[in-house]
């Protein structure tokens, strides 16, 4: 005798109900049970305890109402029976992906130290012009390998260059797009507002049905996912933000759509652009733990080890590796923009 | 903490606490049982052993049971800092030395084996694969057809008690050398998801994995013979210090059921309860199965184990217990 019997019987449906899987067949609840060995009846709930006719509750009543685990389920085999036609598809689309990240993972492993290492500085002094960041950079890198974590640091560098690079690479011009039509950029919001807060795992669960777990491409894409949406706005708004007299003038000097865009307000928008990509490379930075958990490797694996087997320095110690690589790579980006404010003011 | 708190407040609050949960008829008054912790470890058939206990602790013998989530290592470790929780059940103590050197310390007692076969850990290949090409069975087998298996060990997560062993192996059996990839999974489920999917399209797959677990009741795996087991040897290779590794297979895992010293002074009969509470895998695989194939939340599978099993579980209890869950046992 469930709380909603009556409605059902109220509703002459009780025909309809039974046709329903007979209920002794399934799985009974501890309720069930505690009465059984009280030898009663579950006792009627009082009205302060009337739950809420809910699918499962109404499955009490009806056994022909499906429970909610149904629902579920539901989902679940709708998905496995897309699952074939969507993997023929995104797995030869994605598939560079993954050879970039190996690509990069051999290039990052297999160049030893001593090249590696001034590379990385010749590159920071480049975008930066400050020595005092290459020295900082140089004892930050020294540190890390001398408690012997550079193989782990430049694991992580290499799957952030490649997931931050195609960031851009894609997050750009999605970002112009939106600022050019209205329509699009209503579509694209919710999309990535969408993108931003849904937990992580729950885009993995699906990834790992799709591609084989083995693939690099599945962090990859989860980096990607996640990351690309500070660039794609900060795009998006800085081309919006470019002021409207500038635009006249140019089309007062009868430019071009593609002139207008890539001699006025690209270079205009250009530092909302670099902060767009600064904060790209802060979040796919952010996303290393998750990623190891399906298999990436790097500095994540280390916190992953310190978590599971709570030896408390590893985990400490790579989680601060993992910030003092946030703070070279937010330090090098800032000043590469901090440069071009300055060049724009000139 | 709780130890320091009189203990009317206590027998009040859990007279309060069991009036609360559903209606369960008379409040136990003569049951002088208190509060109890126990883990639940993350997987389905230490849920399963968990929830059996709680309901048998908490019908029968009228104790206020919270159950703990927990993981091996982290429920040993806390066990070592804190002495909590009472009861640690489903432990793998292999893959928690922590446990080991808290039993010599006497902080902590086993009192059963809780999976009475005990726990086994293997190299496996599917089923499908064994009955194609049956030389894939032996490890000199395997060696020697890479291909065969897929060219790729699947290994265990970092920080698993099964990653040190099999690294060790790995390079005992020089797994690279003979042109077997070993990948590193990132965490337990794409390990798990890497046999499904592996079923799901008949190919190829060769790696570790552990029983009884749901995953291998409901995919049938082959373990590959990977020699005799030599203790000495399999003693260095867990050892991340020792550089003698050797060629030994896994032992049969001990599963145990352990309770802090504390626990076993002020709770004599709980204890002597929890020492005959084991499971065979066969019952558990049964168990995990029916789980398996109705979807089955862990509830449910713990009803219906208490509901199939009576006469294993009857036999765990004391006259006392058995008299108040009569109505469930005839």
């Amino acid at each position: 005798m469930a709380t909603y019997d009556p409605v059902f019987s109220a509703l002459g449906l009780e025909a309809w109900c039974e046709s329903g899987t007979e209920k002794a067949s399934g799985p009974v609840s501890m309720a069930d049970l505690l009465a059984q060995n009280a030898g009663t009846d579950v006792p009627a709930p009082s009205i302060w305890e009337l739950p809420f006719p809910s699918m499962d509750q109404l499955h009490d009543a009806c056994s022909a109402f499906p429970q909610s685990r149904v629902l579920t389920k539901g989902i679940e085999n709708g998905f496995l029976d897309i699952k074939d036609g969507l993997s023929l598809v995104l797995d030869p689309l994605t598939q560079p992906l993954s050879w970039f990240l190996e690509g990069a993972l051999w290039l990052f492993e297999t160049t030893p130290w001593w090249i590696m290492i001034p590379v990385l500085l010749a590159v920071v002094m480049l975008v930066s012009r400050s020595g005092r960041l290459v020295v900082f950079v140089g004892v930050c890198l020294f540190t890390l390998a001398f408690i012997d974590y550079y193989s782990f640091t430049a694991q992580t560098l290499a799957v952030i260059f490649v997931c931050a690079f195609l960031c851009v690479l894609f997050g750009v011009p999605i970002g112009i797009a939106m600022s050019r039509s209205d329509r699009l950029q209503r579509m694209m919001i919710p999309v990535l507002d969408m993108l931003q807060t849904l937990p992580a795992f729950v885009y993995l669960i699906p990834l790992i049905f799709l591609f084989s777990v083995t693939e690099p491409k599945l962090y990859g894409i989860a980096i990607i996912l996640y990351a690309i949406v500070p660039v794609v706005r900060l795009t998006d708004l800085g081309i919006r933000l470019v002021d409207k007299d500038v635009i006249e003038a140019a089309d007062a000097f009868g430019m071009t759509d593609r002139q207008k865009l890539l001699k006025v307000q690209i270079p205009l928008a250009l530092p909302n652009i670099m902060a767009g990509v600064n904060q790209t490379i802060m979040m796919s930075l952010s996303m290393v733990v998750i990623a190891s958990l399906v298999s990436a490797p790097g500095l994540g694996v280390l916190v992953l080890r310190g978590i599971r087997n709570l030896e408390l320095g590893v985990g400490l110690v790579s989680g601060l590796g993992i910030v003092i690589l946030a703070v070279i790579l937010d330090r090098t980006t800032k000043l590469a923009l901090t440069r071009i404010n300055a060049g724009q003011d000139r | 903490m709780n130890r320091l708190v009189p203990r009317f407040l206590k027998s009040s609050a859990f007279a309060a606490a069991l009036a609360v949960t559903a209606g369960v008829s008379a409040t136990d008054a003569h049951a002088d049982c208190g509060e109890v912790s126990i883990t639940e470890m993350n997987w389905a058939s230490a849920s399963v052993v968990t929830n059996v206990a709680k309901f048998i602790m908490e019908q029968g013998y009228g104790c206020k049971v919270t159950a703990v989530p927990s993981d091996t290592v982290p429920a040993a470790t806390s066990l070592a800092e804190n002495g909590e929780p009472d009861i640690a059940t489903e432990m793998w103590i292999n893959s928690a030395p922590v446990y080991q050197k808290l039993e010599e310390e006497g902080k902590v007692k086993t009192i059963a084996n809780v999976l009475s076969d005990g726990g086994a850990e293997h190299w496996l290949i599917p089923k499908y694969l064994a009955d194609k090409h049956p030389e894939l069975k032996t490890i000199e087998g395997v060696l020697a057809n890479p291909e065969l298996v897929g060219g790729r060990f699947h290994n265990c997560p970092e920080g698993w008690g099964c990653r040190i062993v099999n690294d060790s192996l790995k390079q005992a059996f020089d797994l690279e050398g003979n042109g077997i990839e070993v990948f590193n999974h990132g965490s337990g489920d794409t390990l798990a998801g890497s046999i499904a999917a592996a079923y799901a399209d008949e190919e190829p797959w060769f790696g570790y994995y552990w029983a009884p677990t749901a995953l291998l009741g409901k995919y049938e795996m082959v373990p590959v013979d990977l020699g005799p087991y030599v203790d000495e040897v399999h003693q260095c290779n867990r050892n991340t210090e020792c550089n003698k590794v050797g060629k030994s297979s896994y032992p049969s895992a001990r599963v145990v059921t352990g309770v802090t010293t504390d626990f076993a002074e002020r709770e004599p009969e709980i204890v002597e309860m929890l020492s005959k509470l084991s499971f065979t895998n066969q019952q558990m695989g049964a168990v995990l199965a029916w789980k398996e194939d109705n979807n089955a939340s862990i509830e449910e599978t713990t009803v219906h184990f208490l509901t199939t099993y009576k006469d294993v579980w009857a036999d765990w209890l004391n006259d006392d217990a058995k008299s108040k869950l009569a109505g469930l046992l005839k």
